[in-house]
């Protein structure tokens, strides 16, 4: 079986693109493979014109951690960390000093609006919280990229309305490339540009000079 | 007619008589005929059973004789044996008493009772075999006559009394009429024959018949011990303290 | 039933390799309860085969202590009424020099006495055992073999077999083969049969027994005999059946068994956390299965059956491969335990064919399951919490209740204070082990708090070694404290058990050594055997005047040491020339009580005895308590003069002035002459010069100082042998319990590793975070484990002094055993921790990431 087959997709710097495509389509895979959690069996992916598909692990991992912020359906936030914790946890990973780690940490939490739940653990928050937390954490580095594997998909409609909006900001403000995986259509819409895809191949590459920036 | 029947009438008087009665008196005559102060021979004793035969000699020395007399046997060879003896000392009434001595262990020891029945030494005769039991002993029954090795015998059975401790349920005795020495032995378990004595080479010692060699019949081992005595003697002067325990340490 | 096929089957087939080592502390624990009570079952039904073989028909036994008695007891055994046969025995034990024969039991019996008691078969049949009886009696050197025996040697009759004796190595020849079976079979064929008189002269008896065998007249009173005898020969002979030689076997093993026993109960119960541990985490990671078949309706109660279940079939299979290994570990045991024979009767039992009874096997199944099943109750409880809307609701965790903390501190707490009310009372059996019991317990509870706090003091120190990846091992430590404080009390209970053997063990070697400084201080010793404890062999007592004539020797002790009966124990009655010892030992270390100016006077005036503080420990004597103890001429009852530090027997000895000896015993035999030599003299010249002396009429081993210390240490080495199998075990189970709970918990911790990879932990920071995690597991069990071992050790000193051996060595703790066990420890961690650690960094992120 083929995830993806025959993909050719050039995104630019500050773009905004969402994915769809009905279960099974690749949607999730091609996600990962631009972020560099999976590795293509043959093809090139490259960022910032460097290709990634020879990269070591750790190279890869690098480039991750300078270039790229995730964030998961699931939101995948430590359990036994505080919502701090969690958004520090990249910057320790690169060996930052503890000091700056709380500035920058708190910095962004207060960003999503979370400034007065830091030392909370993520299973004392709503859904709508964690999916800021994680959110923090994808953008602790102020990474250039942005991959949002279904960011709504896990929260009521308001809540995501609003993790959305979240986004949208922050790609405006900070200039990041964001890539949303999302099956949701009203998801789909508030992006300049969707690609759909369906049994692993790219069926439509729609651009839009409009969207509704806030979504019902 | 009347000559016949007055012998028929005395041969049978002289059954009945020799059935009952004289049974004993033969085997007394036998013991008395063979009795002596004491007796002293040089013995050479072979065993031949399961393919080889041994040889050992020793001394004999008897101080008195029938039921109430003591015997030392001394080994003299091979050397391995030499010196060591045996002290038996008979009762009239009862087993006798048998002591000893191991010259290379330098201790006198009893044998115990119950062990008679088991092989003097590795021979072919049994502890019991060995001692002199007075006639009083035993009951006799005369069976009757028969001929070993061409001489007229009486064929007598003896069997134990109550009192008396035996491995042997029987025994039959031929003692040869001529000079009453008894000339073969039987002796039964039960109704199984297990050992024969034959007793040869008789012939008068200082007025004594005296058989000369022995052979030993172990039927149920199925080997056989020869005895033969040489330089026998009767009537050596002997002394009561040189058959005690005594004696025996000392004549080391 | 349809449950375990669907739901657990899979489960478990997914995490084969987890459940192995889940269930491999039952496997352990099991397998060494079965091997320890197999080999015991097998040596011991071998023992007292060999015990009946050796009795024959043989009913009581007439004894007095070690030393024997006159030849004239013959005589008065006879003489009671009731006694049907008796026959004299004199046992010795010679050292064959034959290669992987080891020591004979010769058993000299009176070949032309009675012999209704035992069948020799000397005769009958086809073939004669005895070739030539004659030749059998007159020579000394006759002996007969066992047909195994004959066979294993390629003896035949007029072999020549050459074995250590009085007169030094003396040549004997075969002059009979027993048959198989009956005697012959004893000691798996190690057993010669002589003659008494024979056996007297060659092994320096005299004209004495060492024991009469007797049966008693059919229909007789076996008591009735019994009674008659004990009161016909006096108080210091012992009629007893022959059975009691395997009984006082028994209690030899029973010591044996308890410390080995309790090495499988310490398994089991690291068996039981594991499990715990394993099933926690299970519960854990099938939390959206339970939710589903509680959706499909499946009850609390299915789901809390469903749990237990798994852990009873684990458990019951576990079992099931502990029995198998233990009836391997079996033949490994049995042949230590066949050793132990060795130092009573002389001769090592050799099992043949060691097997585990259904009674045990089923005794072994149970436990498993049961300890299982225990484990799993917690678990199997939370999982039938389980909220099944909560559950299918995926990314969502339970949190842990700070409550629970809180209670199981109290109660901890609680505990401890209940344990240490109990140490006054230590002194009374319940007291002490309830006491023992309770602190284990306290020590369990607190473990979780400790593990944290410890981990937060760690916390620091890592992070400076290295700061990345030690803060977030610290945290994932101070974050899970469930999952680091079963792998650590599992871990802290078997190093505790390691370090209270090993500080048992040192403390004892320190109590012998300052014993063999300040009791054993001859320059040399002379004994008839090599093997110091045989006591086959004894010289004449006239020799010490030829030996204190010898050039350089200034002055000569002598020891006769017999095993006699106190209070239903066998111990050890050491007669020594008082005067003479107290002269030259130093007594600061030795005497516990008395006054060491006149105890020595005392006792050698017969006005008192010396006995070992063991002994007074065993039986709560003090001083100036009148004792007594049976003599071949009476009781001897006198006051304890004086009590000394003394290990010379398990079981206790007390001192007897020679010269008492010589009047109650009547017997002038020595065991040991213990030879200080002049100044300025070297000990080889003295001992060159003994040897010269006696070469060639007397069997004689001189020991340099030097030599009797190697010795005595070596004999202390064989008897810790065992405890190093314990130790191995502890450490093995320890190793165990490190793998078994890395591996689960970082299986467990397979999305957290993903998510920490996703979001830019590099390789060698996921594994150096993994290591240094594992490491700081090791470390805090290791702390916690000599905190408690220390705790441990000191209820071990005090069971061995107040049940064991009464032997009260002074605590010290064995920094040795910490100083090996920290490396061990950590280096176990740290490659317990490299294969989970690897597959974790190599596994699929995007399978790590997802949810199934």
């Amino acid at each position: 079986m083929v995830a993806l087959d025959g993909i050719d997709l050039h995104v630019e710097r500050s773009e905004m693109v969402s994915i769809v495509g009905p279960s099974g389509s690749g949607k999730s895979t091609l996600l990962n493979l631009i972020g560099g959690l999976d590795r293509p069996t043959s093809g090139d992916i490259r960022i910032d014109g460097r290709a990634i598909a020879g990269l070591k692990d750790d190279d890869l991992t690098r480039l991750r951690r300078d270039k790229i912020g995730f964030i998961f359906q699931f939101f995948h936030l430590l359990p036994s960390l505080s919502c701090l914790e969690n958004v520090s946890l990249p910057l320790h990973l690169r060996g930052m000093p503890r000091r700056q780690i709380e500035v920058r940490a708190r910095e962004l939490l207060d960003s999503v609006q979370l400034g007065h739940r830091v030392g909370h653990l993520p299973d004392e928050l709503s859904g709508g919280e964690r999916q800021r937390v994680a959110i923090a954490r994808a953008l602790v580095f102020h990474p250039p990229i942005l991959l949002a594997d279904e960011p709504t998909g896990n929260l009521d409609s308001t809540t995501g309305a609003e993790i959305l909006a979240l986004i949208h900001q922050l790609n405006r403000t900070l200039g990041s490339t964001v890539l949303i995986v999302t099956h949701d259509s009203g998801v789909a819409q508030s992006c300049l540009r969707t690609i759909a895809l369906r049994d692993a191949r790219i069926v439509r590459d729609e651009r839009r000079s409009v969207v509704r920036a806030e979504m019902p | 007619m009347n000559k016949l029947l007055a012998f028929s009438l005395r041969l049978c008087a002289s059954a009945v008589i020799l059935t009952a009665q004289d049974a004993r008196e033969i085997m007394a005559e036998s013991q008395k005929r063979s009795q002596a102060e004491s007796q002293q021979y040089e013995g050479t004793l072979q065993v031949i059973g399961n393919g080889r035969t041994t040889e050992k000699r020793w001394r004999y020395d008897r101080l008195g004789s029938a039921g109430s007399s003591k015997t030392v046997l001394r080994f003299t060879a091979p050397p391995e044996v030499k010196g060591v003896a045996l002290l038996v000392v008979n009762h009239p009434d009862r087993a006798s008493d048998q002591w000893m001595w191991t010259p290379a262990i330098g201790r006198e020891r009893r044998i115990a009772l119950q062990d008679r029945s088991t092989r003097f030494f590795g021979t072919d005769f049994s502890f019991e075999d060995l001692e002199e039991r007075d006639v009083d002993q035993y009951e006799f029954r005369l069976l009757g006559e028969e001929a070993i090795e061409g001489a007229a015998c009486w064929r007598i059975e003896s069997r134990p009394r109550g009192s008396k401790t035996s491995q042997y349920t029987s025994a039959r005795v031929w003692i040869r009429k001529d000079n009453y020495v008894p000339v073969q032995y039987e002796n039964f378990v039960k109704d199984r024959l297990v050992r024969r004595l034959v007793q040869r080479d008789i012939g008068r010692v200082q007025g004594i018949w005296t058989p000369r060699h022995l052979e030993m019949h172990d039927l149920r081992r199925n080997s056989r011990t020869i005895l033969k005595f040489e330089e026998l003697r009767y009537n050596v002067p002997m002394k009561d303290h040189d058959f005690t325990i005594q004696a025996l340490r000392r004549e080391q | 039933m349809i449950l375990f096929r669907l739901v657990s089957w899979p489960y478990l087939r997914k995490h084969l390799f987890r459940g192995v080592l889940t269930t491999a502390g039952i496997v352990l624990g099991v397998a060494v309860f079965v091997g320890m009570h197999a080999a015991n079952q097998a040596v011991l039904s071998a023992f007292n085969q060999t015990v009946d073989r050796i009795a024959g028909k043989t009913q009581l036994q007439v004894a007095a202590g070690e030393a024997g008695f006159d030849e004239a007891v013959l005589e008065r055994v006879q003489s009671v009424p009731g006694v049907r046969a008796a026959a004299p025995v004199i046992e010795a034990v010679v050292e064959t020099g034959l290669p992987g024969q080891g020591n004979l039991l010769i058993l000299a019996v009176d070949m032309t006495g009675d012999r209704s008691l035992r069948e020799y078969d000397l005769e009958g049949g086809d073939e004669d055992i005895i070739d030539d009886p004659l030749l059998f009696l007159a020579q000394p050197d006759s002996i007969i073999v066992t047909t195994a025996f004959a066979a294993r040697n390629n003896l035949r009759n007029n072999s020549r077999i050459s074995m250590q004796t009085m007169e030094g190595p003396k040549d004997f020849v075969v002059r009979g083969i027993m048959r198989d079976g009956g005697l012959g079979s004893a000691f798996g064929g190690n057993i010669a049969v002589m003659d008494i008189y024979a056996a007297q002269k060659v092994f320096g008896r005299g004209r004495r027994f060492d024991r009469i065998d007797l049966a008693v007249n059919e229909g007789e009173d076996f008591a009735e005999v019994q009674r008659k005898l004990l009161a016909a020969l006096g108080p210091g002979f012992t009629v007893e059946t022959p059975a009691g030689r395997g009984v006082q076997f028994e209690s030899l093993l029973r010591v044996y068994s308890a410390a080995v026993n309790m090495s499988s109960l310490f398994a089991l119960f690291i068996g039981m956390f594991l499990i715990y541990n394993s099933f926690s985490i299970a519960v854990g990671e099938r939390r959206s299965e339970i939710g589903i078949l509680r959706a499909l309706g499946a009850t609390r109660r299915q789901i809390g059956a469903l749990f237990i279940g798994e852990s009873a079939i684990g458990g019951f299979i576990g079992s099931l491969a502990g029995v198998a290994f233990g009836i391997f570990l079996a033949e490994a045991i049995a042949g230590q335990v066949g050793s132990l024979i060795e130092g009573l009767y002389g001769v090592a039992e050799k099992a043949e064919d060691v097997a585990a009874d259904p009674g045990l096997i089923a005794a072994a199944l149970s436990i498993g399951t049961v300890t299982s099943v225990i484990a799993a109750i917690i678990p199997a409880r939370s999982a039938a919490r389980v909220d099944p809307v909560q559950a299918l609701q995926k990314g969502k965790f339970q949190v842990l209740s700070s409550g629970e903390n809180r209670l199981r501190r109290w109660l901890a707490l609680v505990l401890l204070a209940a344990a240490l009310l109990c140490l006054p009372f230590g002194s009374n059996r319940f007291f002490f082990y309830g006491g023992y019991m309770l602190l284990i317990v306290a020590a369990l509870l607190f473990t979780p708090t400790l593990a944290l706090w410890l981990a937060r003091l760690l916390r620091t120190p890592l992070r400076r070694l290295r700061p990345v990846e030690g803060a977030l091992a610290a945290d994932s430590l101070l974050q899970a404290p469930r999952r680091t404080s079963a792998t650590v009390a599992a871990l802290m209970l078997s190093l505790a058990m390691v370090v209270a053997l090993g500080g048992t063990s040192q403390s004892s070697y320190r109590a012998i050594r300052n014993w063999l400084d300040s009791a054993l201080n001859p320059d040399l010793f002379l004994s008839p055997s090599q093997d110091m404890v045989s006591r086959t062999f004894h010289f004449p007592g006239g020799m010490r005047e030829e030996i204190e004539r010898i050039p350089g020797v200034e002055h000569v002790q002598t020891i006769r040491a017999n095993k006699i009966t106190f209070r239903d124990t066998p111990v050890l009655l050491i007669a020594a020339e008082m005067d003479r010892l107290g002269s030259r030992v130093k007594n600061e270390n030795l005497v516990v009580a008395g006054d060491p100016d006149t105890l020595y006077a005392e006792v050698g005036q017969a006005r008192g005895f010396l006995v070992a503080q063991n002994l007074a420990e065993l039986h709560g004597l003090s001083l100036n308590d009148a004792i007594a103890i049976p003599t071949p001429s009476g009781i001897l009852r006198l006051p304890v003069s004086g009590i000394v530090r003394d290990f010379s027997d398990q079981q206790g000895s007390i001192f007897i002035d020679r010269a008492t000896y010589l009047k109650h015993w009547k017997d002038d035999t020595v065991d040991t002459f213990r030879i200080y030599i002049g100044p300025g003299e070297s000990w080889q010249a003295v001992k060159g010069r003994i040897l010269e002396r006696f070469a060639g009429r007397q069997r004689l081993f001189v020991l340099s100082n030097r030599e009797m210390r190697d010795y005595i240490l070596g004999l202390t080495d064989q008897w810790f042998a065992m405890t190093y199998i314990q130790t191995a075990i502890a450490v093995l189970v320890a190793i165990l319990g490190i793998v078994n709970t890395l591996t689960v918990s970082i299986a467990d911790r397979k999305r957290e590793l993903g998510v920490l990879r996703a979001v830019g932990g590099l390789r060698n920071q996921i594994r150096g975070t993994l290591w240094l995690e594992a490491m700081s597991i090791g470390a805090i069990g290791l702390i916690l484990g000599l905190a408690l071992g220390a705790v441990n050790l000191y209820y071990q000193l005090r069971m061995v002094r107040q049940d064991f051996s009464g032997m009260a060595f002074d605590y010290e703790f064995p920094w040795y055993v910490a100083m090996i066990l920290a490396p061990i420890i950590l280096g176990s961690a740290w490659s317990a921790s490299m294969l989970p650690a690897e597959s974790a960094v190599r596994s699929s992120l995007v399978e790590a990431l997802e949810y199934e």
